[in-house]
Parts: structure tokens; C-alpha cells; sequence
């Protein structure tokens, strides 16, 4: 049975924060008593279980192993509720249901995939055994920016598609047409998320305002903060300081996805 | 007034240790100097051998800025201790202290002090425990100040609330830390004050679409092969998940 959702994180242009937000919605999520999986199809450029404390070391199998049919999907999660480290926010999810499927870091590979392109129906079934292997309530992919052809697949597949956006025109150009790909692709739940806003600005308007424009529910407005970026990448930056504005908006976000039915 | 003075004495933590005897005894060597306002208590840069236990009246404690401007370091009244690491060196004074209206304040001299140590050198064990209690106060209270200021700077101002400022009657009331704090808490409410002021009028944004640009990207992308193919596979994917 089909129960579990797959719930893409993406943006136009890099770096507006897609493998933080994706990171920090599933330890939510997790933290949330559900079952969750975290996929990086960043393929170009991995960071995601850097979040998740796992190094080159630690890392088995990943999803190039997959695509390449030397590995099945059982071999390649990666427990993070048994492995929570050292740091102080990770450590919250000891015990909860929260696994990563990384993929690969080394050059070799991921260029190797890049060329011999990825199919729409391996992808999606292997994202299908992914969730009925592991009984997943919902299924995070962090995806690449921009619209290249990985990402019109992972767009295509999702059940929930938020995509991320820096409140400023480029960003916004760029996400209309995202959105309106989105609609032609028939994602059932499209939600934004604003974030790295500049505190001074009326984050009530700027959601009004992107609402308006897209006709789509931004389903937070998150601040640009030093902290965040201080964090280096090195923890979960929801666990690790729930009472920061950030945190608090993300959360916000996380309870969106726990309500679409 | 010779009994008021050894309870003030008394009541300051660097003298809190002393027996009432050597309190006494300092009590009597001491001077007690009168001052009308604006008179010149200590002046910067002169060497400095006595301390001053304010007895009436306040005095600021001022330094000059690089246009030569005085500056206000503090102020300090009844109860309160200035210039007592003359009782440890003898460097310049760092600061002037003025009289802010009609004062008293006792001066005990370095002299008098080392006297009582002679005949008594517990004392200095005394003095010695006093000090780093001060130190590791100050300490404290700077890695807290370094603390705030970092949420100041993130807007938090949620310590104001969690946090007991120091009163002026506190034991501590004559340390300088205290009054770094107080200063410190009163800066805080004044910035939170002007910052839920400018609250009322956060910046608004506008944005702007290139709605031409935006079809043009979308036609391109749609336009391919791949596209056509994936749409198709994606519908077939929804009808299917729908029936299950
Ligand atoms: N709200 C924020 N405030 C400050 N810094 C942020 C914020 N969100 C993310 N960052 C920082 O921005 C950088 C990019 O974040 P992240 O890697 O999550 O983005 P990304 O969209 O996945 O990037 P890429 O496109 O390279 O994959 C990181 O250094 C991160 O710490
Ligand atoms: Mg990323």
C-alpha cells in the first residue's frame, strides 16, 4: 500500500537554504512520531548528511549504488535515530524513525550518473520500494537547484512540493516559473517558504504579498540570522535551539506538512 | 557619626571580614573629607595611596573622552568604595571623581591599612578573599554581558524578563560589576523600548514579475521531449496513486 509522502524541498537558485530547511523539517517531522526518510538527490553537490553528522567514513552504500542496481534500498538506509552523535540537537532524535538514503561524494560517480542520466519511473520506483520497505509516513528530497531534468523528475513525483525563496525579485522570477511547472506536473500540495528575510522587514506583508502573487500558501517566513549560518552545518539547528524565531517559523512549516491529509 | 561609619564600613564586601576591633582601628585613622559641588576628590593620573568609603552626598567618577570631553563613568553614593586597588599598588588614579553636590567621604589612607595588616596579617587573607570574590563576580557578569549583547543583537530580549537585576541595596552594591549591570539593564530597556518602536514601522516590500520572461522560461522548459514524456509519465503516476 501507498501511504507514505514524498515531499520535495526546492529552489530556483542555490544556496536559499534547501538542505538546512529539509534537514530540520524531517527531524521535525521525526520528532513528530512519524516515519521518515531523507533522500539527497543533489547529486552535484551533496551536503545534506553533513547535517546529519554522517561523514565519508561512516557512509556505506548510497543512492548512486542504487541507480546503478549494485545495491538495494534496505543497504542504503541510514539509521539516524541510532546514530545521533555528539551533537547536542541531533541527539534528540535518538530512538525516532528517521533514516537517510545519502548520496554518493565521490567525483567519479557522481559524474558517471550525471551522464548516463536518470529514468522518471527507476526513480520513482525506487523512491516506492523506499517507502514501503521502510513503512515511511513521509519521504524528504532535497533536490538541486534550478529546473535541469533531475529535478522536473523529483518535481513530478512529489506528493508535496515546497519550494524556497529569498524575498527578492530574482528569486521570484525564478519561482513563478517553478510554480507554474509545478501546476502543469499536477503536484496535489505546493507550498512556499520564505527564508534568509532581512528582521527588518514586515514578514507579515511579504507573505501577504508572495501569497498573492502565486496564489500559493507560504507556509513560513524565516529570518536570515548569523546564528544559523555560525552553525556551520554542524547540528540541527531546530533541536539544537528551539526557542530561536527561526526555528519556531520552521516548525510552522513542519506542522503544514503534517496537516495535508 | 563614629558608629554610622563602622557600619558602612562594615556593610562593603571588601571590608565584611574584619574583626569590629581593626574596623575600629581604621575607623579612627581615617579622615573624613568634606566636599561642596564639584570639588575635586581624586584627579586622573595622580598617585593614588587611599581609598574613599562615600560616606553622604554622590560624586561621578569621570574621564575625559579623545575630544577631551568629560565622560561619565559612573556615579556613586553612600555606602560605596572608590579607589581601593590603592590599597594594593599605588598606580595613577584611572579616573577623576568629582562631587556631584555636598559630600562626605572617609579616606583611609594606604598607610593605615598596612598598619592593621602588621598587627594582624589574618586580615590579608580576609582582603585577599574579598577581592577575588569581586573578581570572579566581575567575571561572571562579563561572560553573562557577552551573552545579552549576543542576543541583543538577534532581537532576543527574552533575559530582561528571567534575569533579577542587582539592586542598589544589594550586599554587592558596592561593586562595580553591579553597577556595570544596572547600567547595563537600563541600556537594554531603552534599546528594546526604541526597537518596539521602530517595530511599528518594519520596511514593506514590494516585488516585481517579468510575466512575459515568465512564460517565455516556462515554454522553454515544457517545450522539450523530455517534458512531453514526463508529464505523461507523472499523470499516469497520479491516476495510479489516486486508486490505491
Ligand atoms: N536563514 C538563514 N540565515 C542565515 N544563513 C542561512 C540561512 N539559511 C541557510 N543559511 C546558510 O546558507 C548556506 C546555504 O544553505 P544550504 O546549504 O542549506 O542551502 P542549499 O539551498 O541547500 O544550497 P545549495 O544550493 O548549495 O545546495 C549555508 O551556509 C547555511 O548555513
Ligand atoms: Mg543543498
Amino acid at each position: 500500500m501507498n501511504k507514505g509522502k514524498i515531499v520535495s524541498i526546492h529552489s530556483f537558485r542555490g544556496g536559499t537554504g534547501k538542505s538546512n530547511t529539509t534537514a530540520n523539517l524531517a527531524a521535525q517531522v521525526a520528532l513528530a512520531g512519524k516515519r521518515v526518510g531523507v533522500v539527497d538527490t543533489d547529486i552535484q553537490s551533496p551536503g545534506i548528511h553533513v547535517l546529519f553528522g554522517l561523514d565519508e567514513t561512516k557512509m556505506g552504500k548510497t543512492i548512486n549504488d542504487f541507480l546503478h542496481g549494485t545495491a538495494t534500498i534496505r543497504e542504503i538506509g541510514f539509521p539516524i535515530g541510532e546514530n545521533t552523535g555528539g551533537a547536542e540537537g541531533r541527539a534528540k532524535l535518538a530512538g525516532k524513525n528517521l533514516w537517510l538514503f545519502p548520496s554518493s561524494i565521490r567525483g567519479r560517480e557522481i559524474s558517471q550518473i550525471l551522464r548516463e542520466g536518470v529514468d522518471f519511473n527507476k526513480l520513482n520506483e525506487g523512491l516506492q520500494t523506499t517507502i514501503s520497505e521502510f513503512d515511511l509516513d513521509y519521504l524528504f528530497i532535497d533536490t538541486h537547484p534550478g529546473l535541469n531534468e533531475e529535478t522536473l523528475l523529483s518535481i513530478a513525483t512529489s506528493d508535496i512540493l515546497i519550494i524556497i525563496l529569498r524575498p527578492d525579485n530574482q528569486d521570484l522570477q525564478g519561482t513563478s516559473v517553478t510554480v507554474d511547472i509545478a501546476r502543469s506536473l499536477d503536484v496535489p500540495h505546493l507550498m512556499l517558504m520564505v527564508n534568509k528575510a532581512l528582521p527588518k522587514y514586515d514578514f507579515a506583508q511579504i507573505k501577504k504579498e508572495i501569497e498573492a502573487k502565486f496564489s500559493a500558501p507560504v507556509s513560513g517566513v524565516l529570518p536570515l540570522t548569523f546564528d544559523l549560518a555560525d552553525n556551520a552545518s554542524n547540528d540541527l539547528f531546530s533541536l539544537r535551539y528551539p526557542d530561536h524565531e527561526w526555528s519556531k517559523s520552521l516548525r510552522g512549516v513542519a506542522d503544514a506538512i503534517l496537516a495535508v491529509k | 557619626m563614629e558608629n554610622d561609619i563602622l557600619v558602612q564600613l562594615r556593610s562593603t564586601s571588601l571590608f565584611r571580614g574584619l574583626s569590629d576591633e581593626m574596623l575600629a582601628t581604621l575607623a579612627e585613622r581615617a579622615v573624613m573629607r568634606k566636599l561642596a559641588p564639584n570639588d575635586i576628590l581624586m584627579k586622573k593620573g595622580e598617585a593614588g595611596d587611599s581609598l574613599f568609603l562615600i560616606h553622604t552626598g554622590w560624586v561621578k567618577i569621570v574621564t575625559e573622552d579623545s575630544k577631551g570631553d568629560e565622560l561619565i563613568l559612573n556615579k556613586c553614593g553612600p555606602g560605596e568604595i572608590i579607589g581601593e586597588m590603592a590599597l594594593l599598588d599605588s598606580e595613577p588614579r584611572s579616573a577623576s571623581v568629582i562631587a556631584l553636590e555636598d559630600a562626605e567621604a572617609l579616606e583611609v589612607k594606604q598607610s593605615a591599612f598596612q598598619d592593621a595588616l602588621d598587627k594582624d596579617p589574618d586580615i590579608s587573607l580576609s582582603i585577599i578573599r574579598s577581592y577575588s570574590n569581586r573578581l570572579r563576580f566581575s567575571t561572571t557578569y562579563i561572560e553573562k554581558a557577552i551573552d545579552w549583547a549576543q542576543k541583543i543583537a538577534e532581537g532576543d530580549y527574552s533575559f530582561i524578563d528571567q534575569t533579577q537585576p542587582l539592586s542598589k541595596n544589594a550586599q554587592t552594591a558596592d561593586d562595580k560589576a553591579a553597577q556595570l549591570l544596572s547600567a547595563f539593564f537600563t541600556m537594554v530597556r531603552k534599546v528594546k523600548e526604541r526597537e518596539d518602536g521602530l517595530k511599528q514601522q518594519l520596511e514593506q516590500l514590494s516585488f516585481e514579475i517579468d510575466q512575459a520572461r515568465r512564460k517565455q522560461e516556462f515554454e522553454e522548459i515544457t517545450g522539450t521531449e523530455f517534458y512531453a514524456k514526463l508529464k505523461e509519465q507523472a499523470k499516469n503516476l497520479r491516476q495510479k496513486r489516486a486508486q490505491q
